[in-house]
């Protein structure tokens, strides 16, 4: 089997659900080394009664991994090109985190093709905590035209 | 931190501009968000592979200059907005960011509008991302939702 997927292997509208994670303190405090949220390590700070909320840019970052899990061959991305995003509802520790993810379009270009991938981000009780697509280069397979 | 300290929807004018200190990306940085995101693709984990790619070298993941960003904007400015809430982004990645680079970014206030409910507003502000060159490697708009004052 191949290890990667070029632009024309790829088809348009099958959804697929990635494995989920578990959201926990340690990823919020790992969140925070990185990109400096120190404002989120404030645990005390939530809303009465319920776990801490995670930052969502976190929950945008945990989860744009999870593509990754899926055991199939990957495509071979170029770069990534645009990301539009909506914040829906708060993620906590404890919650568990999915993508469920979709081709809607693809534009084939000179060098590689993009590919709009729509992705919902889904919580253990079925609900879409933040939802947006990404729009992303790959390559196209080698010596077609 | 003070109520006063903060800056409320009324408080915050179109056009107000900020700019973030510096911020050097490190091979750790992208090591670290490779071990946090699940996100191991060559382009960020495999300096050989890219010695050949149209890079050269490994690069940022995309949504590590993003997270680094939103982190400096923290830091831009000096009276942190009431936000209430993150409401979500357009955002272009537009060119790499690699190991020894030096990201700032500038904060731009484009657009205000009342919300159905009076203690709360929506601000839109531009945000670029620049590197020591002054080039624009990330650029996009994000959408806060603000504290009216009472």
């Amino acid at each position: 089997m191949e290890q990667v997927r070029y632009f024309e292997d790829i088809e348009i509208g099958a959804s697929v659900e990635t494995p989920a994670r578990t959201v926990t303190e340690a990823d919020i405090v790992r969140f925070a080394a990185i990109c400096g949220h120190h404002e989120a390590l404030d645990f005390g700070r939530g809303d009465e009664g319920l776990p801490p909320a995670a930052p969502d840019a976190l929950i945008m970052v945990l989860t744009s991994g999870l593509g990754f899990r899926v055991p199939v061959p990957q495509p071979q991305v170029l770069a990534f090109m645009v990301m539009d995003w909506r914040f829906l509802e708060p993620v906590r520790v404890g919650d568990t985190v999915h993508c469920r993810m979709r081709i809607t379009a693809k534009r084939k270009l000179k060098e590689g093709g993009v590919l709009v991938e729509k992705r919902e981000v889904v919580n253990q009780r079925g609900e879409v905590v933040q939802e947006g697509e990404y729009k992303l280069l790959v390559a196209r397979r080698p010596g077609s035209s | 931190m003070p109520q006063s300290d903060r800056q409320y929807f009324e408080d915050i004018r179109i056009g107000d501009e900020y700019l973030s200190p510096g911020r050097t990306v490190t091979e750790a940085d992208i090591v670290a968000f490779a071990g946090l995101s699940g996100d191991y693709n060559v382009l960020h984990t495999d300096a050989e592979f890219m010695k050949s790619s149209i890079f050269g070298e490994r690069i940022a993941h995309g949504l590590l200059g993003l997270a680094i960003s939103s982190g400096l904007g923290t830091r831009a400015l000096p009276r942190p907005f009431a936000t209430l809430a993150f409401l979500g982004l357009r955002w272009r990645f537009k060119a790499p960011i690699k190991i020894g680079d030096t990201i700032k970014v500038r904060i731009q206030v484009t657009e205000k509008r009342e919300t159905s409910k009076p203690d709360r507003g929506i601000v839109v502000l531009q945000r670029s991302v620049l590197n020591q060159r002054g080039e624009v490697v990330q650029e996009g708009e994000t959408d806060i939702m603000v504290e009216r004052r009472r």
